[in-house]
């Protein structure tokens, strides 16, 4: 496909708009600013320290405590956690050799990558036929949003009915296809994880799609009535212009996506409990295992702790991207003001 | 007419009465005197109103009992939180861990006796029993099963116990008579060892009439149940003297077979299924049979809640010869109890709340719901209720002979931690993720390194008060 004139950045370097008021240089409107900073700035303060006050005041001493149980070997059988018996770095040494977390991880990274890709595509499939206003529009977004709101476990429960081997899912699927679909959704190893996938993408596509709503509902009209004038398809307005501008927030709902669903444990939990086997034995679900089933609560904490730091690396490299995908649209935006000015 | 009492009037009543007391009559009496017995040591015990941990399906059927008891003591269960039975044992832990005074009594498995003691949770409640003058009076060695290391630790309300139901409608079909006999050259009787079980499911199974033979669950929570029956049947026992693992022996091997050989006759969707999913198939009869808890002969034989009553026919858990001598063992998991909070302020009054509901008279009233089926029969007395009867018809003496041979999961401290890896594993075998002669001997390594963390020494010191929870009897009598 030769590269199209008006692409995002392109159009946005070569276009004239109208002047803002900002580049008058008015100079009344430099202590309105700066008064308007202020308030800004003591906005983020006041929501700031309320913030910081709760982390000091409450994640703080648990963080502490869990630390506290990493380090001792407290059993719930052996008296006192207060005179549990130091054990240094054995807990965690015990955590990273246990093939039964590394495969939760493997589980957990395949779950929370599926269905991000699930909730992105059909929530960014919505938001595309919704995002220009149409009549009937707030009720289908009301629709949409509504498994959203639902309880997990209600989406977990209401699942399960839907998805017994004669269940109304397969019964659609068997018509849709002209024969008998008999899909073990709730019973077969190789596809339980499946399952709760699916059920995740249900419950979150309203994120997605509120997400690119809000995103496109931002992009600048001018670009794509520019590629329009020059004849482009809707395609390419949609693959040239639409999506690299939209790419950080792509990014953005990609990520927040899939770090939440690293943490899923209602439905996994209410409907498998690990098994079918050990096929839905995911991060959360042998957490809790380890914790509150065979009550190894030092063994938990060092787990937490494991997952934490690898949640943590995850996040820094999420930041790293979002910050790259901010420089490059903040570029595009300031080369824009540029040949405004 | 005379008000003068006569000396011989009084020799002569004093005769009667002597003589009567020694007929097996007096039955209301001694429950009366139960009673009483309890509400003069609970109202010693001051009064305040009681706050427990239990799931509403069980409450219910308890509540109506309350109002006789706090009329009698000034105090009653004030409130309750409303929990399943089987998130209980987390959340009683949790209590355990904070040393937490909150919750005075927890309604929840026995099984977990040893675990909740180890932590420091449990009150024994032998010397309100001797104040009160109570005993729980169970059927067969039932009674023991609240027992752990010589102190009585929790008051059952339910005899939870696994009995074999098959549909004599089925069986009583004289074409299948025939075709049974002609291919097996025996005549179809009812079960007596798993093998004829398995051949009668696999006569049975007609997955084409809706009809998957086997009733039995296999999901991985609750799955492990049945293991144990196969297990303890053969003549297996899961640790010797010095707390080493002993399932990977033929035992053990026989009971992973015989689990696993009911695939053939289970729905596929069995490793999924729960109770949930499990008990409408029983009462709408598109099983043959299963080992079920016995809540669901209540459930059957309600022909307002199910299509099956007088369909099935209730009777001992199959045994096995395996051992070379035919040994029959049910499974008593969950057994609901009442477990009193030690670090409670009204410890005392809630040991005579749950003796209160433990009561002959009390227990017929909480056993004998047919609405509610989630208390099954467990007191000698109620082999003998009508109001029991009404419930479990025909399926009554089919509890009494599996109460006989109740056994118990591993009732040691870490049962939870025990049975998951075991259940894992057989779980993960079922369904094709692990080879079936792996099972044990993994279960067997994970299971090691359990002893190890939870104390050799102090999980031999246990094993004489799980030993003491089996049968005395092979064949119930």
């Amino acid at each position: 496909m030769p590269p199209f004139p008006g692409s995002a950045l392109s159009l946005l370097q070569n276009m004239n708009s109208s002047p803002t008021s900002n580049t008058n240089g008015s100079t009344k409107s430099r202590p309105r600013q700066l008064v308007q900073a202020r308030a800004v700035q003591r906005f983020k303060w006041s929501v700031l320290s309320v913030l910081i006050v709760v982390l000091v005041a409450v994640l703080f001493p648990v963080l502490m405590l869990q630390l506290y149980f990493s380090f001792h070997g407290y059993s719930v059988y052996g008296g006192s956690w207060w005179d549990a018996e130091f054990v240094g770095l054995e807990l965690f040494e015990e955590v990273v050799t246990d093939p039964r977390l590394g495969w939760a991880i493997i589980r957990s990274l395949l779950f929370a990558t599926g269905s991000t890709i699930g909730c992105f595509v059909i929530g960014f499939g919505l938001a595309l036929l919704m995002y220009r206003p149409f009549r009937g529009q707030a009720f289908y977004y009301i629709l949409f949003i509504l498994p959203m709101l639902t309880v997990p476990i209600v989406i977990a429960y209401t699942g399960e009915m839907l998805l017994y081997q004669k269940g109304p899912v397969n019964d659609l699927l068997s018509s849709i296809f002209g024969r008998q679909v008999n899909i073990l959704w709730l019973a077969n190893a190789d596809t339980a994880l499946l399952t709760v996938m699916v059920l995740e993408v249900w419950n979150w596509v309203p994120f997605s799609f509120i997400i690119m709503m809000a995103g496109l509902a931002a992009l600048p009209d001018e670009p794509i009535e520019a590629a329009k004038i020059l004849g482009a398809s809707k395609w390419r307005v949609f693959v040239e212009i639409q999506l690299p501008l939209l790419r950080p927030v792509i990014v953005l709902a990609l990520i927040l996506r899939f770090l939440e669903a690293i943490a899923e444990f209602p439905k996994a939990w209410s409907l498998f409990q690990g098994g079918p086997g050990s096929a839905t034995e995911t991060i959360p679900t042998y957490l809790y295992i380890v914790t509150w089933q065979y009550f190894e609560i030092s063994k938990g904490a060092a787990m937490s702790y494991v997952i934490l730091l690898i949640m943590v690396a995850i996040v820094l490299l999420a930041i790293q991207i979002l910050r790259r995908e901010k420089i490059g649209l903040d570029q595009i935006y300031d080369s824009r003001k540029e040949t405004t000015a | 007419m005379s008000n003068k009492i006569s000396r011989r009037s009084v020799v002569n009543g004093g005769l009667t009465m002597a003589a009567l007391s020694s007929l097996p009559m007096p039955r209301m009496a001694f429950a009366a005197s139960e009673e009483e017995g309890i509400i003069a040591a609970a109202k010693s015990a001051g009064g305040t109103d009681l706050k427990g941990m239990i799931w509403s399906n069980y409450y219910v059927a308890m509540k109506p009992t309350v109002p006789a008891f706090k009329q009698a003591t000034g105090y009653g269960v004030g409130s309750i939180q409303d929990i399943s039975v089987f998130s209980i044992p987390q959340r009683a832990m949790a209590e355990a861990i904070t040393r937490s005074p909150e919750f005075d009594f927890f309604h929840l498995d026995s099984n977990m006796i040893p675990s909740l003691a180890s932590a420091g949770l449990l009150e024994p409640l032998d010397k309100y029993m001797d104040k009160a003058g109570f005993k729980l009076n169970a059927v067969g060695n039932f009674g023991n099963f609240m027992k752990y290391k010589g102190n009585t630790y929790g008051i059952v309300t339910d005899g939870n116990v696994h009995v074999h139901m098959c549909r004599k409608d089925m069986m009583e079909n004289p074409e299948e008579q025939k075709g049974f006999e002609d291919k097996h050259g025996k005549k179809m009787a009812y079960p007596e060892t798993w093998e004829d079980d398995q051949r009668l499911m696999e006569w049975f199974h007609r997955p084409d009439k809706g009809i998957w033979s086997s009733g039995n669950l296999r999901n991985r929570p609750n799955g492990v149940t049945w293991w144990y029956m196969y297990f303890y049947s053969a003549g297996g026992f899961p640790f010797d003297d010095d707390m080493n693992p002993t399932l990977n022996t033929p035992a053990g091997n026989y009971a992973v077979e015989t689990y696993l050989n009911m695939k053939k006759v289970s729905h596929p969707e069995a490793p999924g299924w729960g109770t949930p999913q499990m008990i409408p198939r029983i009462a709408s009869g598109k099983i043959y049979s299963c080992q079920y808890w016995d809540g669901a002969i209540g459930l059957n034989e309600n022909p307002k809640k199910s299509k099956t009553a007088g369909k099935y026919t209730y009777g001992l858990i199959p045994g096995s010869d395996f051992s070379g001598k035919r040994m029959h063992r049910s499974i008593s998991s969950p057994v609901a109890a009442i477990l009193v909070n030690r670090y409670s302020k009204n410890k005392e009054r809630a040991a005579y709340m749950a003796m209160w509901w433990a009561t002959q008279k009390n227990s017929e009233t909480i056993v004998g719901d047919n609405v509610n089926t989630f208390h099954d029969p467990w007191h000698v007395a109620h082999f003998k209720s009508d109001k029991v009867y009404q419930t479990y018809k025909a399926g009554l003496p089919a509890i009494n002979s599996c109460l006989q041979v109740a056994s118990p999961p591993i009732y040691l401290t870490g049962l939870l931690e025990f049975q998951d890896q075991l259940a894992k594993n057989l779980s993960e075998a079922y369904v094709g993720q692990r080879k079936a002669k792996d099972v044990l001997p993994e279960t067997e390594k994970a299971w090691k390194k359990i002893v190890r963390k939870i104390g050799k020494k102090k999980l031999k010191a246990e094993l004489a008060s799980y030993k003491a929870l089996f049968p005395k009897v092979n064949v119930p009598g």
